[in-house]
């Protein structure tokens, strides 16, 4: 392993222990009242916390804090030499402890855990196949580790957010069927309000085909300017959820996407419905004698 | 008299009052499943949390109870501070642990099931109902003497132990020694639901004396919870103040306080079921309104005519209203039905979320979310009418009259 890769492990393993340590209930404090401390000649450690503690416990880059592994108990001061936004983790979501991330031998040395780490995460240069290789090297090799795939861990990790997709797709089928009545209700009444304009155009000789085309045409208009309003609608609603919901849960997760393939899929459909009320009204409509429709 | 002329007027054009009836009974669905979504789960949870009567819950300081795999120390003290209170009537301590049961016949470590422990006193305890069989031991028996222990039916079903079986149960593995921290025999003398456990999740429970001895120095008079239930009419707060002062290594979180950090964990749906339900109302209202307005705008003629015979304008905004309201209760009572088969539909899917409580309902049916629903749906029903009954009480009779007879 080269020496930047080996950094790499070491922060990743550093930064899980810093979970444990907060799992753990470790309290922070400030320093202030503790300023003897500082007249010990050993240079102080450096941890990082995250921004939301450094929010919510008023501390600052600069400020002398004691790390401990029990709410009062012996613990070392350390300084706070940054500060770290969260990552866009899902699974973090609904998570509200705070994250502090140590050096790797202070975190042992809290938590008398020896020269153990919970895990290691090791990235590879060539991708898949070499990450593929490395794993089955590991698990060949080593004995008391098991190496496992990053995507079938974010698999495993990700079964909260699976369920909530699939409760939304739910919800969005309802909702697409809501909008379907809605589509063929107002159609109805849009066709139903023009029997007379009909009934006028086929005494005229206009052929039944035109005036289908013409209902078709007027109701795919609708949809499709429906559909603009709507992606707009969309659009405001998604920047306003996700200003919302990085403000409640503090974090850079985008909940809310307008993708192309959301686009495409919403405006087709609103377009396919549109017809097809449009068909049905139309019809309908000109099953009925040109004479009829004059109430005649 | 009035009613039946407003059934009759929706009558005349079926298919389009049927198409509003559907428009507004899938509508009123997702207003009942939102109602039910927004009050369903807290109610559950608070059902879930009360049920024994616990109504404070001490865990690690700063933690929720499991929420880490934090302890606390001096367990026993705590414990013995607590029911030094009058007003407290019952405390029970609770060790969370990983366990490793080896499946009858072999020994720990050759195919393993690996369960999450309870280390309870099974005579206070809350935690879990027994369905058949003995309860766990009380006190920790002689370290080589096998200990009762109580299993959920998926731990049951993963390791094909029967009640009466003879087990060896381990915590604390290491997986570079293969080793483990702490073992012993066990007898699974009962079969238990887990309350605060998924469906099927496999569970067991064993006195707390043998879990913190089987975990060792990392287990010595430890809890990771320790519940208490006060006599009735305590000050559940003023205790509540009272530990936070007295046990520094404990949070006392009370089902108050317990249902407000819920109710943020969870605010996305509650959230989610006020956009939706609004989305939905505001859907049927304009449904309503629009069939309602284009109808009256057919029938101006009839409508004038009416009121050139001497019918009073209040009988004309009566009978258009009576029709919004019929068009909103129909599809209400058909909505109701329709959201009651997708609330269910909808709740199995919840229901999949990792490590919920199997009596944590989502969408829970209550008389009164179904009251809210369809005292809403009337509300949004009378609204629809007003703008197409004012419309129809203030037409001048004689201008209609003339237009629609001169066509």
């Amino acid at each position: 392993m080269g020496e930047g890769r080996d950094q790499r492990v070491l922060s990743r393993a550093l930064l899980l222990l810093g979970a444990l340590l907060l799992a753990s209930g470790a309290p922070l404090r400030s320093a202030s009242a503790q300023r003897l401390d500082t007249l010990t000649s050993a240079p102080r450690r450096e941890i990082a916390i995250d921004e939301r503690l450094a929010t919510d416990a008023g501390l600052r880059i600069g400020d002398l804090v004691t790390v401990a592994q029990e709410p009062g108990g012996r613990g070392d001061t350390v300084r706070i030499a940054a500060l770290v936004q969260r990552r866009a983790d899902p699974s973090e979501i609904a998570r509200g402890e705070y994250r502090v991330h140590l050096h790797l031998d202070q975190l042992q040395q809290l938590l008398r855990y020896g020269d153990r780490v919970d895990r290691f995460a090791v990235a590879t240069r060539d991708g898949a196949a070499a990450a593929e290789s490395a794993m089955e090297a590991i698990n060949d090799a080593a004995f008391g580790f098991r190496a496992h795939r990053s995507r079938d861990i974010a698999v495993e990790t990700s079964t909260t957010f699976a369920v909530v997709s699939r409760f939304h797709r739910a919800i969005g089928v309802i909702t697409v069927v809501a909008s379907a009545i809605f589509l063929l209700c107002i159609m109805l009444l849009k066709i139903d309000e023009r029997r007379r304009d009909v009934a006028a155009l086929r005494l005229m000789g206009i052929s039944a085909r035109s005036v289908m085309r013409s209902v078709m045409l007027e109701a795919a208009f609708v949809a499709a300017a429906g559909s603009a309003l709507g992606v707009a609608i969309g659009a405001a609603a998604s920047a306003i959820v996700n200003w919302y919901y990085r403000g409640v849960y503090r974090t850079p997760l985008a909940f809310a996407l307008v993708t192309a393939d959301t686009l495409v899929l919403a405006v087709s459909l609103s377009i396919a419905l549109g017809l097809v009320a449009g068909f049905v009204a139309a019809r309908r409509l000109l099953r009925v004698p040109p004479l009829a429709l004059f109430g005649r | 008299m009035i009613l039946t002329l407003a059934l009759r007027t929706l009558a005349r054009h079926r298919v389009r009052t049927l198409l509003a009836v559907a428009g507004v009974a899938v509508s009123a669905a997702m207003l009942l499943d939102m109602v039910m979504l927004s009050s369903g789960m807290r109610q559950s949870f608070r059902a879930l949390l009360v049920e024994q009567g616990f109504q404070l819950r001490l865990a690690p300081r700063g933690t929720l109870p499991f929420d880490t795999e934090a302890t606390m120390a001096d367990a026993s003290a705590t414990v013995a501070r607590l029911r030094a209170r009058p007003e407290v009537e019952r405390v029970s301590a609770v060790l969370g642990s990983q366990l490793h049961v080896a499946r009858p016949g072999s020994a720990a470590g050759e195919g393993t099931v690996t369960a999450f422990a309870i280390g309870i006193d099974p005579r206070v305890q809350g935690d879990y109902e027994l369905l058949d069989g003995r309860d766990a031991d009380t006190a920790a028996a002689r370290a080589d003497a096998p200990v009762h222990v109580v299993f959920s039916d998926g731990l049951l079903a993963a390791t094909g132990a029967r009640l009466g079986d003879t087990v060896q149960v381990a915590v604390g593995h290491d997986p570079q020694l293969r080793a483990f921290a702490g073992q012993r025999r066990a007898i699974v003398s009962g079969r238990a639901r887990f309350r605060f456990l998924a469906e099927g999740q496999r569970a067991a429970a064993i006195a707390l004396p043998a879990l913190q001895a089987m975990r060792g120095t990392d287990g010595h008079d430890r809890a990771s919870v320790i519940m208490v239930r006060t006599r009735a009419g305590a000050d559940v707060e003023a205790l509540r103040q009272w530990v936070d002062r007295a046990v520094p290594q404990a949070t006392a979180i009370s089902t108050e306080l317990a249902m407000r950090q819920v109710d943020e964990r969870l605010s996305y749906f509650r959230q989610l079921a006020f956009i939706l339900g609004s989305v939905s109302l505001v859907v049927g209202f304009l449904l309503v309104t629009t069939l309602v307005t284009v109808s009256v705008n057919e029938r101006v003629g009839e409508i004038a005519v009416l009121r050139a015979i001497g019918v009073a304008r209040r009988r004309v905004v009566w009978q258009i209203l009576l029709e919004s309201v019929a068009i909103m209760i129909a599809g209400a009572a058909l909505g109701l039905l329709l959201g009651l088969v997708t609330a269910r539909y909808l709740n199995g899917i919840l229901a999949d979320f990792p490590g919920l409580p199997a009596a944590i309902d989502f969408f829970l049916f209550q008389p009164r979310a179904a009251w809210t629903a369809l005292g809403l749906l009337v509300a949004a029903g009378v609204l629809a009418g007003i703008y197409p009954s004012w419309r129809g009480a203030s037409l001048p009779i004689a201008r209609t009259l003339r237009q629609e007879a001169v066509g």
